[in-house]
This record gives structure tokens, sequence and C-alpha cells, in this order.
């Protein structure tokens, strides 16, 4: 029902990644709104920070850790009305890479809600902080991403999505119109869903919404790509090998050990699907404090990454540093690539390896194909419907929440009660097929039961 | 003398018109074709039923009629929807149809503000945009500040019974063949609707032997403000149509003017008739119908359930062709009637038209089906004509407040397409809108209007004091003894560690306030008639909450004023839909904007940037 158009959200805390994604060097996620302090206050800790005492305006370097993110990075607090959109407003300041920013933005749209197109802007506006012609630019850019949605509504995989949740949809106005048959005509005499029917219902469709949310990271690779950290001893020649791949020189090469000393970020697109490379500084146990930086990062990638690419000289034996990392390692993600193929010394390889010669480039292809496989092949069924939007994850996510909540407590229930719960649930998949008018509800009372007098 | 309003029509919605004008303490012109035919119940003899039982209980709260007049006329009172959850327990009366008219009219005609007149208007004078009087076809001129037209199925009806039609509106009753001209000189848009009526059959040819009897419960009543006790003095039977009967009405299908093209009508999916039904449902083997008795003192049988317009010797064939009805005689046949109405989207959510001041419409002819549809839409046209006359704001309940927020909103919001009846799946806040809170969501504001006498406000108020003190004893603590442990145990629910709130054991499942009374003795003779009501606020509490917090975030778009002269053409960024929808209904406020089909939510933020940039 519930679940009106246009509803007024005003005075809920939004969230946003409010920079271009792109390859830009740092992300900024903005949080809007009066619960954005405390938000903030979950996630990120700096030494010299107390959040009851936070400074407006000031930077704060410190880390947002939450699960396997823990992220240095800078925070600034702008209080009411001094901010952009004239409320309560907390940035982050992250490291680039969309992967990164789209993750941290996830964690905290759990305690608020997404910003939709131009809500910044739009709040920004009725609070006095921008003018009417700026305000009218938004209007085009509020079109714009509507048609841009409507748009996307079309194409295969996210069509298919929609098709699957009508479908989900069109059995809840079928349970839903039955309830409300018995609820409006209790003389009719027809056989109406029970209560215990009704259940076995839910639990069906809360299996099928779980099944489509555990779809999602995978939609997740398809469109933002996968992530690719490379990663190897000092001087194995990783930098050479993203420049192989790249063809071109990007970074820096060269036979100093340690020259990579910040991560190095690189996509191309192979076979359609895009490939996020990340260069890492090559780890060892000895280095200077700035390298230290460069390596504690490069682990910390290892951790982010779908596949890591572990390149070897292959030109001697594997180094202590080397065999200890490899144990680390997950094997079902790593791929060996033995770099200096020309004067490799190394006989008989697995199907998990690869002999490449970055300098000739030779096997560059190769090594792509199986990135291919490995990634994209053996871990997406591309025939399964898979999810990329962050918004309808997050629907999904409530509609499951109130789907076991019904579940549980069906037993306890008045019709009339349920009837407001599936509602509930009907509504919020509304939001991503556009059917809530309670009209085509009424109509479906209609079209199934003979009634009136 | 001027005549402050002057309502066409007494039937449902003209009664509750013209009684609330006359509390109100405006002077009032009640004309009728037929004085026979005021407040009469043209289709079934009952009042209520769901979500119309909601509507008789608003009315009745806000201070209008209908309420007490079914509950004196009743000859049985159910409550239906028990076992399905307190939002949608409703009331339904069947009225002794006689008593039901004679009771109105007597009411109507010792008011001291109300002039009933038997007349036909055939004009309504209008100048510079603003009513002024009417024309009756007799020539007689009256002037006034504002009409409410409630002309029911009455404007251009006509029977229609297979090939035979005629120009006449129910029951034989005469039609009005002028005013429709008149509507339509003033601009007004008008439409044509159909509905129908079944045979009334003498209960002495029925064999009642064969049929399960149903009878009313006790104690029930709209109103808190009636006497009448004993309200279950007749019954009602239940049988069924059966393949023979549908076989008849197959074979005959080619006679029914539905199917012929002989009625033009568009017809409510609500009532179909019997020969609808048919078709539309092939497989279903039997439909359920129900016998109900027309008055006390008569034989007349109402047959719910078999409204057709067949011809007549069909029509006694598939009469006789049900169970308990082999014998039966039909005394007035059954019909189908067509009938103009005007398009409800020409009105404010006042139920005043648009374009020319001071004229309202109320009940079918906004294209509504129902009695309590047409008396809710009567009382609230008949407010705000009152107000209009006083320069005062007007009332227009929220679809948070009542279902007769929702009955007009729907109508002009979203408009309808066939005779529309209410239902409870239409209130997306049916949780909150309960017969049983009706009184606590309305009386105010009826008080503050004016409409709630002394004596039903004090009635009000006791009940109130009653419930806050009901309220306040749930507040009591617990302790954690023998008799509470033994209690949550014989209920299988969980001791807690520390003292309770009665309020707390309350919201658990396995409890309820009724085994808090017998376990604890709390409450007192005269509060025990109302814990239902406490316990069903407490047990929807969270759901009440969750429906809250939503009207809170619409409340915002309340705030947000749209005046009718905006052009919503000219507001760049709007989509051309949007913009012909809105200069069409011309909402008045954003939130009213929201609901029309065909606005988006994209277009809500385009509207509200250029109203904060007028500022």
């Amino acid at each position: 029902m519930m679940q009106k158009k246009g509803k007024g959200k005003m005075n809920e805390t939004i969230c946003a990644i409010a920079t271009q994604l792109g390859n830009s060097a740092i992300n900024i996620i903005r949080i809007s709104g009066n619960k954005s302090k405390e938000i903030a206050e979950k996630f990120f800790t700096s030494k010299n920070l107390n959040f009851n005492f936070i400074e407006p305006r000031k930077m704060y370097y410190g880390t947002f850790k939450y699960q396997e993110i823990n992220e240095s990075c800078l925070m600034v607090y702008f209080k009411s009305p001094y901010s952009y959109t004239g409320e309560d407003v907390v940035e982050f300041q992250i490291h680039g890479g969309e992967f990164l920013a789209k993750r941290i933005l996830q964690i905290i749209s759990c305690f608020c809600q997404l910003a939709t197109p131009g809500e910044f802007s739009k709040r920004a506006f009725f609070n006095g902080k921008i003018t009417l012609s700026q305000a009218e630019g938004i209007i085009d850019l509020i079109n714009a991403e509507s048609e841009e949605e409507l748009k996307s509504a079309y194409n295969l995989s996210t069509g298919a999505f929609n098709k699957n949740i009508f479908e989900i949809q069109n059995t809840l106005k079928n349970i839903l119109a039955q309830i409300e048959v018995a609820l409006d005509y209790p003389e009719h005499d027809e056989e109406l869903i029970t209560v215990i029917k009704s259940k076995k219902e839910l639990i069906k469709i809360e299996k099928n919404l779980n099944e489509l949310l555990a779809n999602s990271s995978s939609g997740e690779k398809l469109k933002n790509g996968v992530n690719i950290a490379i990663i190897g001893s000092p001087n194995v020649g990783k930098s050479s090998l993203l420049n192989a791949i790249l063809g071109r020189d990007r970074a820096i090469v060269s036979s100093i050990a340690g020259t990579t000393r910040d991560t190095v970020n690189e996509t191309i697109i192979y076979k359609g699907v895009k490939f996020n490379f990340t260069d890492t500084a090559g780890i060892r146990e000895i280095s200077d404090e700035i390298e230290r930086q460069g390596i504690e990062k490069a682990k910390e990638e290892i951790k982010l990454a779908d596949l890591i690419l572990f390149v070897i000289d292959s030109s001697r034996a594997l180094t202590k540093d080397e065999e200890k990392m490899l144990n680390e390692l997950n094997a079902g993600k790593t791929i060996m690539v033995y770099n200096k193929k020309d004067i490799s010394i190394v006989k008989g390889i697995n199907e998990n390896a690869i002999e490449i010669s970055s300098l000739y480039r030779e096997n560059i292809n190769e090594l792509l194909e199986k990135i291919y496989e490995k990634s994209i092949k053996e871990k997406i069924d591309t025939t399964k419907i898979v999810l990329t939007n962050l918004r309808h994850i997050n629907i999904l996510k409530e509609a499951v929440t109130i789907l076991k909540d019904t579940v549980e407590n069906i037993n306890n229930l008045t019709l009339d009660v349920l009837a407001f719960k599936i509602k509930q649930i009907w509504s919020e998949l509304g939001k991503i097929t556009g059917e809530t008018e309670n009209e085509q509800i009424i109509d479906e009372i209609f079209s199934k039961f003979c009634l009136g007098k | 003398m001027e005549i402050d309003c002057i309502v066409i029509g007494a039937g449902h919605a003209g009664c509750e018109a013209a009684l609330a004008l006359s509390k109100l303490g405006k002077s009032v012109l009640l004309t009728c074709l037929n004085l026979d035919s005021i407040a009469f119940l043209a289709c079934n003899p009952s009042i209520g039923g769901t979500a119309k039982g909601h509507l008789v209980c608003e009315i009745d709260a806000l201070g209008g009629a209908m309420g007490i007049n079914a509950d004196e006329t009743a000859v049985q009172i159910r409550m239906l929807n028990e076992g399905k959850g307190p939002a949608v327990h409703s009331l339904r009366a069947q009225v002794d149809k006689i008593k039901y008219h004679s009771r109105m009219k007597y009411i109507l005609e010792m008011d001291k503000n109300i002039f009933i007149k038997q007349a036909e208007v055939g004009e309504i004078l209008v100048e510079n945009a603003q009513v002024c009087g009417v024309k009756t076809t007799l020539g007689e001129t009256f002037m006034c500040k504002s009409v409410i037209v409630c002309t029911g199925v009455y404007l251009k009806s006509r029977i229609i019974i297979g090939e035979f039609s005629q120009n006449i509106g129910p029951n034989g009753f005469a039609s009005a063949n002028n005013l429709t001209k008149s509507l339509l000189d003033l601009g007004i848009k008008i439409r044509r609707f159909k509905t129908g009526t079944p045979a009334r059959i003498n209960g002495r040819t029925i064999n009642f032997s064969k049929l399960v009897k149903q009878g009313g419960n006790d104690g029930l009543s709209f109103s808190p403000m009636s006497n009448n006790s004993n309200k279950n003095t007749m019954f009602c039977f239940e049988t069924y149509t059966n393949q023979k009967t549908h076989e008849i009405i197959r074979k005959n299908l080619n006679r029914a003017p539905m199917f012929s093209g002989e009625i033009k009508g568009v017809g409510p999916r609500y009532c179909p008739s019997i020969e609808d039904k048919i078709v539309r449902f092939p497989e279903r083997e039997r439909h359920q119908i129900f016998l109900e008795p027309e008055a006390m003192g008569t034989n007349e049988i109402y047959v719910q359930g078999v409204s057709t317009s067949l011809p007549v010797d069909v029509q006694k064939e598939l009469y006789a062709s049900i169970s308990g009805l082999e014998e039966a005689q039909i005394m007035r046949n059954a019909y189908a009637i067509e009938y103009d109405c005007i398009d409800s989207q020409q009105l404010t959510l006042t139920l005043e038209s648009k374009n020319i001041s001071g004229l309202f419409f109320a009940g079918q002819i906004n294209g509504t089906s129902g009695y309590e549809e047409a008396a809710a839409q009567g009382l609230i046209a008949g407010i705000n004509a009152s107000l209009k006359i006083d320069k005062k704001e007007p009332l227009i309940l929220k679809r948070n407040q009542a279902y007769i927020g929702v009955l007009i909103d729907d109508l002009i919001t979203k408009g309808t397409n066939e005779p529309y009846r209410m239902m409870t799946s239409r209130a997306e806040y049916r949780l909150l809108l309960r017969q049983d809170n009706a009184d606590q969501r309305l009386t105010e504001i009826g008080r503050k209007i004016g409409l709630v006498d002394d004596e039903r406000w004090e009635k009000y108020l006791l009940k109130i004091g009653v419930l806050n003190k009901i309220r306040n004893k749930l507040e009591i603590l617990l302790k954690v003894d023998k008799k509470l442990k033994n209690f949550l145990e014989s209920n299988n629910e969980n001791i807690p560690s520390n003292s309770i709130k009665a309020l707390d054991l309350l919201k658990r499942n396995n409890i309820d306030i009724y085994k808090i009374q017998d376990e604890y003795k709390l409450f007192e003779d005269n509060e025990t008639q109302y814990l239902n009501i406490i316990n069903t606020e407490i047990k929807y509490d969270g759901y009440i909450k969750q429906q809250n917090d939503e009207i809170k975030k619409m409340k915002e778009y309340d705030n947000f004023p749209l005046s009718e002269k905006l052009d919503y053409s000219e507001i760049k960024g709007l989509r051309i839909e949007a913009q012909q929808k809105l200069n069409k209904i011309k909402p008045i406020n954003i939130a009213q904007a929201s609901r029309i089909s065909g606005v988006s939510p994209a277009d809500i933020t385009v509207l509200m940037i250029y109203l904060k940039g007028k500022k």
C-alpha cells in the first residue's frame, strides 16, 4: 500500500557516492541528515577524535573499519546549516576504485536510505543553499536519470530481473486478493486461501528473493568489473606484466626492487567484461616506512580482490617469502603467473598456472583467457538473473525482512494484519516494477472472483 | 426570504445534507419528485456491511442521521467478519424499508429549518459562475446561496426488462427528465451508468423449510444514541442457484439486454447481474443467494444475488429453478436501470463544482453505488455548503482519518469508470480506520463544526473517560508471583524475570485483555463493555505505529498547497501527461497530486522545486 509515490523523505538520513565513479584517485562518500554523525561513529576511528567534541569542517585522518574493510581515509563533518545540503553532513574521502566505494556505501546504507538522483541538491535547494536556476539544472538531471532507469529496465538482465519480480508480485497479489475477498465479502462461498497455504507460498517467495540476493555479488562483477590484484615479490615483473596487458607503459617499470610504492589501478575490457587490475607493491619483509605502507595496502587489495595474479620469476626457485605468501593465498582465486618464460627453469605447471613473458609479450592473450575463465565462466552462470543495482538489493533485503517476520508470526496474525504485511511486501517490490497502485489489487479481486449481490 | 441551500433529491444523500445544514442553522428547501420516495431503499433492505458499516459508524460519529435511523428500524443486526480481525469487523442491519422511509421523513418534517416540497427541479440558476437558485418544472423559482444536487439514479433514468424498456425511475417512480440539459448547459460533463435490482417474491410461496436460516446478534448498534433494544425480530435465508438455473440463463442470453447491446451504460463489477456472473465465471457450479425480508407487515422478500434484466418469462423460469423458490410468485420483477450521472473529477474535495461556486453534488450522481456511500457524501456536501456560507474553512477528511475521506479522495483524485462501491481494501490505513474507533476519530470534528449535540458529546466524553481509566489500569506492575506464573504457564507464555506491566502482558500473542480481567479483575462493570476497544488498540500498536510513520511522511506534502489557478502546462520540466492530469484534477496540495495516477515522483520533485522558487 502503502508505498505511495513520491513519498516525502526530507528528514531521513541519506547517503551516496558523491564523486563520479571512474578511475579517480579518490572517491567521496556523503551522508546527509541528522543521523549522519551517529552513523559515522559506528565505523570511523581516529586517534585524536572524540565524536562528542568533533570539530566541524576539520579533516580527520583515521580508519573506516567494518568486516573485511580496513580503509585508511579522511573524514569531514559539516554541522547544519553550514553544509551543501544545509543538514548535518559527513563525508569520507576514500581511495579510488569502484569496488571499495560501493562496498563502503553498502555498509553505510544499512543505517540510512540511499539517496535518489538529485536528492542532495534537492535538499540543498529546499534549505536555501542553492538558487532556483541551479535547481532547474537538477530537474534536467532528475529527468535524465529516470530516463536512464527506464532504458535500463529494457536491457537484458534487468528485463529478466523485472520479470521475475513481477511474477513474485503477481503471486503476492493473488494471495492478497483472496484475503481481501475474505475480508470484504464475508458471505462469499468459494474456497479461499488459508493461512497455512499462504505461509507455504510466502516461504517460497522468501527463498526466491534470497536466491536473487545471493546472485547479487556476481552481478556486481558483471557490472563493475572483476577486481584483480597483481602480487608477488619485488622485481618479479608485476608492473611490466600490467604494461603488457595494457599494451603500453603505464606503471613505472625499473629493475630496482620496490619501485611501485603505492597501488596502480588500470581497467581493460575483455570479452565485454571489465577487468580492474591493481598493481601492488612487491611484498617482502624488509622495507622502508613508505614501502611498508605500500605493502599494507597490497595486503588489503588481496582481501578485496576477486582474483589474484601471483607473479613468480621462473628463472629462479621460490624464495621463502614467496612460499609463505603462497600458503596464505586462497588457491581457488589465484592464478600462478610464471614470468620470464624465455629463461625459465620451471618444468611442468598445473592448470592454475601459466608461463608468460611480459618482456616479449608472449602468452598474454592466453593469460587473459585464463583470467576470464576463472572469474566469469566458472563463477557466474550468465543464464541466471544477476542483480547489479544497489537500490534493488536494498529493496529485496527489506522485502525479505518483512517476509521473514510475517512467516515467523503468521499463526498469530489476524487476517487484516496478514493482508497489511503482504501488502507491505508487495509495495516494497513495487518500487522496482512500478506497480504500486491499489487499484491493481482491486482489479485482481474482480477478475478472479465472482462477487456482489 | 432567500433560502440558504436547496437540496435536490431526498434520497440518502439528500436527507443527510438537509439535516446537516439545518443543524448548522441553515434554512433548507428539500425537493423530491415524490415524497413517498424519501429515504427509499430502492434495492436491498439493508444498511451496512463490510466498509459500508464503517461509513455508517463514521456518519454517526460526525452527527449524521443514517446510523440511528438504521438502528431504530432494524429487524436484524449482525457483526460480519468476527473471526478476521477487528479492523474488518463490520455491522450489517436488515431494516424495515417502510419504517426506514417513514421515520426519516418524519424527522425531516419535524425540522424547523427544513421545508420539504414535492417538485421536479428543471433548471439550476447561475449568475457570474455563482449558483443563485432553481426553477421547478411547474414554473416556481426559488432563490438561494447554494444548491446540492442529490438526484441519485433519477436523471433520465430508464428501466430495462428484456425487450421492454421505459423511461421511468426505480420501482415505478417518475424519472427527472429536465435537469440533465440544465447541467449540460452549465458545462457539466454527463455520463451514463447502469445498475440493477432482483425480483421481490411473495414469502407465502417460498418453501423456507428447505433453506438455512440466518439470525442476528444481540446488543449491537451503529450508534450509541439509538434506543431500539430488540433489533432481531426477523430472519434471512440462504439458498443457491444450480446448473438448471445456469442453463436457463445461457439458453436465453441472446435476450439479455446486457449482451444484445440494448444497455449502453457502464455497470458495476460490484453488483453484477446473474447473467453477468454466469458469463464471466462459467466454471462456477452455483451462486449463493440470500432471501431478505423487505419489511414487517409485508410478505415481500428480496432475492439478493439474482439481479437481472432478462425478460419476464425467463425470470419466472429461472427463479423457479432455485431451491425453495419452486412455487414462488414474483410480485415485482427484476430490472436493470440506466441513469445520467456526472464525472466526479469535475468536483473539488468539498464536493463543490470546480467551475460554479455554490453548486455541490452528492451521492449516486457522482458515480457511486450504495446508500451508505451516498449518505456519506450528502453529509460532507451539506457541511461544506454550510461552512461556505459562513465563510469558514471547508471540511476535508483525510484518507487516514476516515473511510469517508478515502471515498471522496478516490472520487476526485482517481475518478471512477463504473459505479463506485466502498471496500475495506481501498483504505490503505485500514488498521487505523475501525468501526470501534470511529467516534474517537470523528466526534470531536463533528462537535467543532456544530453537528454533535450536547447529549452525544457528553456520552462521548464519558466513554473517553472510561477508556482512559482502562488504559491507566493497564499500567499496573504485576509481581512475578505464583499467580502470574500459573497464569502465564497455562497460556504457554514465558515468565519474565522482573515485575511486568499488565500492558506488556497484553502484547503477548496468547494473552488478551479478557484473560487478564478473568485473572486479575482489574476492571469494573462499566469498563468491561469497552475492553475490546483497548485490546485492539494495544494489539495493533506496532502496526498502527508503522502506519502513523507513513502518515507523518505524507503530512509534509499536505503542507504544500497548490492554487487552483496554477497552470501546470507552464511548469518547465513536468512531463506532458502529468501536466494534463494536474490541470484536469487541480489538486489542493502536493499530497493529493502525488496520488494522481500518471504523476511520477520525479514530477512531484519538479513541482516542489517550482513552488519553492515561486515563494
